[in-house]
């Protein structure tokens, strides 16, 4: 029995399938294009469509797809864990809300707060999904024991339902062409079209990938209960602050990007743990993987089937993983 | 003896006279009750309309939405679409309410309350000269109608002549998007007013083979139609130096469109663009003149 | 078993891993009733103590005092010459591992996964666990005879060999200090006396100090030398199991009258209850 060897292979091969779908990806689509032409260097820029097409449209939308994938798989893994609770998504503690309230008010009201290339969306949505971690971390941390999972828990609910109120709110107010582009946004859209907002969401990505990578053999810990994973030498408070805070942002980063793409922070996290079990030193890098590979795959989808015309791709992570859940719960009874 | 015969006939052309006189005195009256006096509309568009044919004065509230003519900005206002403030309709005591199709709910409560309702359905640039004649007739003002018809048709017909026989640019026609950036672009497709605006200016609507009123595009889509020219609509005047470079910063990541790489980025802005009403005409003139100058 | 299940890693200049609470108190909330009230316990080196006492006595509260898991609202818990709180909690892990009473797993794992998460306050935060985890992992498992249940999951166990699973997490942890809590609640008969005697020789082979809190009276009486009997939060009566395990004791702790004498064929003392008694 040799732990690392294991750790080692299985994420290997799981690497390797993620990198052949990202490389594969933008290779393909609507339009036929000539990979040789597109690498031509020859061709100017201006005269080359098929190098366009492949590095204007489809390599940002497949670099996005496969950040946003897999922030949200592992996000969905480490929330899950820490909060003992196989149900538990990327959106459950208020997240998303927050940042969808934050992009609904930069709609509404013409918000122009865009720089260096990123446009005033993300940023606002961004800057709402902070706001909701800032408020539910503080209310769970008003606890005189440090962070309590179930006010943790109790308090994104309850955010939830908050900023949906107000959500629906200013969606009343606002008109007709502004509702749509909202309820557009909820959607979820990868065709990002520039790197900016790439880069800009990088930072905060690498910083949440940071932390997960020294939360693994905690996580397995917390999972048998607070205290047990105490008694066996682990810090609860402290890894429950690192594990929500860093998920959180993976999040709120991921929502800016490419708005509240579903399914995705739960579905991969349990086919991961179908696959490889519940260590979660395989199961967090292995699902970050598949997380990456799968929403690039689901975009893939949205922009062929129907094409010309494009699904949101949260419509097809959606077709996918409430299937794959019916599906679960029968075999489970 | 001679002023028997004389009498006779001067008492019918009396009682003639007499009638024709009542006649025209009445008629207008009784018109008058078969012409809506208080109308209330709910539809931007129609309200232009109303204007147009002369039934102005009879407008008592508009939507919320309402902003032309300048005239119905001191109007009341009953609510839109989502939102039509029934009770605030009711107490206005109107004699016609004009509806969209879609609004069943309303429509309903309107027939409940015994006050004629003017469905209007969205469709193409011709249908807007048949609802414009229509109401018309239904406010009375049927000869106005017909003329402030004919002046639109003449007015369309004239661009279809000038610009006949010249080449017609493939047309990326853009009525939403992001600002600042290339991300949930909306543009018109191979039905609708715009699309039928954007033929008769003489141009050639890139994605008409899409039975789709609006279509959102993806900038793989964009690339590959390659359009020679982007007509783009907005609200409002994009004032020139940063803020037109900001806009025009955008499109220029799609290099290889020979709309972006000849400088055919165009620009149409009023809201009147975006309205199927009798500014069409007006509309498709701006349209004519940037895709042709 | 070898001695290297327990004396695994020699941590140099080991302390002797004296435990005791002084005058400690707790309540759960700020302002209700003292769970524990002015208890003070002394764990000296091998020493193998049973807690015994009704349902609400502040048994298990007491318990998770020892171990760390709860900060004592008043007075304090030193392991050695060290206050308890001082240490980190991978420092105290290191030398004091609890067995709990129930072990709810939100996610399914292997026994023997289960037995390797005991390693981890003697692996670094990247440490992958090395052949020498997986032999003390299995050494555990042998010593509570549970070496076939290795690769199944643990949901898929008995309620008995779930509990010999976490037994042997627990020495997994190769700490001198075991805490105990309800270890053979759910056991049949049969295992009750192979984890009765797998608990004492550990203690007296391998000098493992032991507490154990539990309401098995008959189980105290057999494997624990020293008592300390808790009603109502407070210590009723502490010291050498044949002093404090009397009549007298047995009807002001549990209100029932009983008959306590040493087992001709064992040696130790038998208590059976006869009738309830009036407070």
């Amino acid at each position: 029995m040799n732990i690392r060897r294991r750790i080692v292979t299985v994420v290997s091969l799981f690497a390797i399938g993620a990198i052949a779908v990202v490389l594969w990806a933008p290779t393909v689509g609507s339009t036929s294009i000539s990979l040789a032409k597109a690498f031509d260097r020859s061709i100017p820029w201006e005269e080359n469509v098929d190098a366009q097409i492949f590095f204007v449209a489809r390599l940002p939308r497949v670099l996005s797809g496969a950040i946003v994938g897999a922030a949200l798989a592992a996000a969905g893994v480490v929330l899950q864990a820490m909060l003992r609770n196989p149900l538990a998504t990327p959106f459950t503690l208020g997240v998303s809300a927050g940042g969808a309230l934050g992009a609904m008010l930069a709609i509404a009201f013409g918000l122009e707060v865009g720089m260096m290339g990123v446009s005033s969306i993300p940023i606002a949505s961004f800057a709402g999904s902070l706001l909701a971690i800032g408020i539910v971390y503080w209310l769970a941390s008003s606890q005189k024991r440090g962070l309590s999972t179930n006010v943790l828990l109790l308090a994104g609910v309850t955010l939830n339902s908050f900023f949906s109120a107000v959500i629906l709110f200013v969606q009343y107010m606002s008109d007709f062409t502004q509702s749509f582009r909202t309820v557009r946004w909820l959607m979820g859209d990868l065709d990002v079209g520039n790197y900016s907002p790439i880069i800009a969401a990088l930072p905060f990505i690498v910083v949440a990938f940071g932390v997960f990578a020294v939360l693994p053999r905690t996580l397995n810990l917390l999972t048998l209960g607070e205290d047990v994973a105490a008694a066996r030498g682990v810090e609860v408070v402290r890894a429950q602050r690192l594990a929500f805070l860093s998920a959180s942002l993976a999040t709120g980063a991921a929502v800016s990007l490419g708005g509240p793409i579903g399914f995705i922070g739960i579905v991969v996290p349990h086919l991961v743990r179908l696959m490889v079990g519940s260590d979660h030193r395989i199961v967090l890098p292995a699902a970050t993987l598949f997380g990456a590979a799968f929403t690039v795959g689901c975009d893939l989808a949205a922009r062929t089937i129907m094409a010309p015309l494009e699904l949101p791709v949260g419509i097809i992570t959606a077709l996918i993983g409430g299937p794959f859940f019916l599906w679960l719960l029968v075999k489970k009874s | 003896m001679t002023k028997r015969p004389n009498t006779k006939a001067t008492k019918v052309t009396k009682a003639f006279l007499l009638a024709l006189l009542l006649f025209v005195v009445f008629v207008p009256f009784v018109l008058a009750f078969q012409r809506p006096q208080r109308i209330i509309s709910l539809v931007p568009a129609l309200t232009e309309m109303l204007y147009a044919v002369g039934a102005g004065p009879q407008v008592v509230a508009v939507s919320s939405y309402d902003e032309y003519p300048p005239e119905v900005k001191a109007l009341p206002r009953v609510g839109a679409l989502l939102d039509p403030d029934t009770e605030r309709i009711i107490a206005l005591k109107p004699d016609l309410v004009i509806t969209y199709g879609s609004q069943v709910d309303l429509q309903a409560q309107m027939k409940r309350a015994i006050i004629p309702t003017f469905d209007y359905r969205h469709a193409g640039l011709a249908h807007i000269l048949v609802t414009m004649t229509e109401l018309g007739v239904r406010t009375g003002h049927g000869a106005e109608a017909e003329q402030a018809v004919a002046a639109i048709e003449a007015r369309l017909a004239a661009v279809r002549a000038r610009v006949a026989g010249k080449r017609r640019p493939k047309t990326l026609l853009v009525f939403s998007r992001e600002p600042k950036t290339l991300r949930n672009i909306y543009v018109s497709g191979g039905r609708g007013f715009l699309h039928d605006m954007l033929e008769i200016a003489g141009g050639d609507d890139v994605f008409k083979d899409l039975d789709k009123e609006s279509v959102q595009v993806s900038t793989e889509t964009i690339l590959a139609r390659a359009p020679d020219v982007i007509l783009e609509l907005r609200p409002e005047e994009i004032p020139l130096g940063q803020p037109m470079q900001d806009e025009l910063a955008s499109w220029s990541r799609l290099a290889s469109v020979p709309a972006v790489r000849n400088k055919q980025v165009l620009f149409i802005s009023g809201h009147a663009v975006t309205v199927p009403g009798p500014r069409v005409a007006e509309s498709v003139e701006r349209m004519a003149k940037a895709l042709h100058p | 078993m070898g001695k290297s299940l327990i004396q695994a890693r020699e941590t140099p200049g080991r302390r002797r891993a004296v435990l005791s609470a002084e005058q400690v108190s707790f309540r759960y909330a700020p302002d209700g009733p003292l769970v524990v009230d002015g208890v003070s316990v002394r764990l000296a080196e091998g020493a193998l103590v049973g807690i015994l006492g009704p349902n609400g006595s502040g048994k298990t509260t007491l318990l998770r005092l020892l171990s760390g898991t709860r900060r004592p609202s008043s007075g304090r818990v030193m392991l050695g010459d060290q206050p308890l709180d001082r240490l980190s909690r991978r420092d105290v892990a290191r030398r004091i591992a609890v067995v709990p009473q129930e072990t709810e797993l939100a996610f399914e794992y292997s026994a023997i996964e289960i037995v390797l998460m005991g390693r981890h306050p003697h692996l670094g935060v990247f440490t992958v666990e090395g052949p020498e985890d997986i032999r003390i992992a299995r050494d555990a498992l042998a010593a509570t005879g549970t070496t076939h249940l290795a690769d199944r999951p643990f949901h898929e166990l008995s309620g008995g060999e779930k509990q010999r699973i976490v037994i042997a997490a627990a020495l997994a942890q190769s700490a001198a200090l075991l805490l105990l809590d309800e270890p053979t609640a759910s056991l049949d008969l049969g295992y009750q006396l192979e984890v009765s005697s797998l608990l004492r020789r550990l203690n007296q082979d391998h000098g493992v100090t032991m507490a154990i809190s539990t309401h098995d009276l008959n189980l105290a009486a057999a494997i624990c030398r020293e008592l300390i009997l808790m009603r109502d939060g407070r210590v009723l009566a502490a010291g050498p199991t044949e002093e404090v395990l009397t009549p007298e004791n047995v009807r002001r702790l549990y209100d029932v009258e009983a008959d306590v004498h040493v087992h001709s064929e064992t040696g130790h003392l038998t208590v059976v209850p006869v009738r309830r008694v009036a407070r």
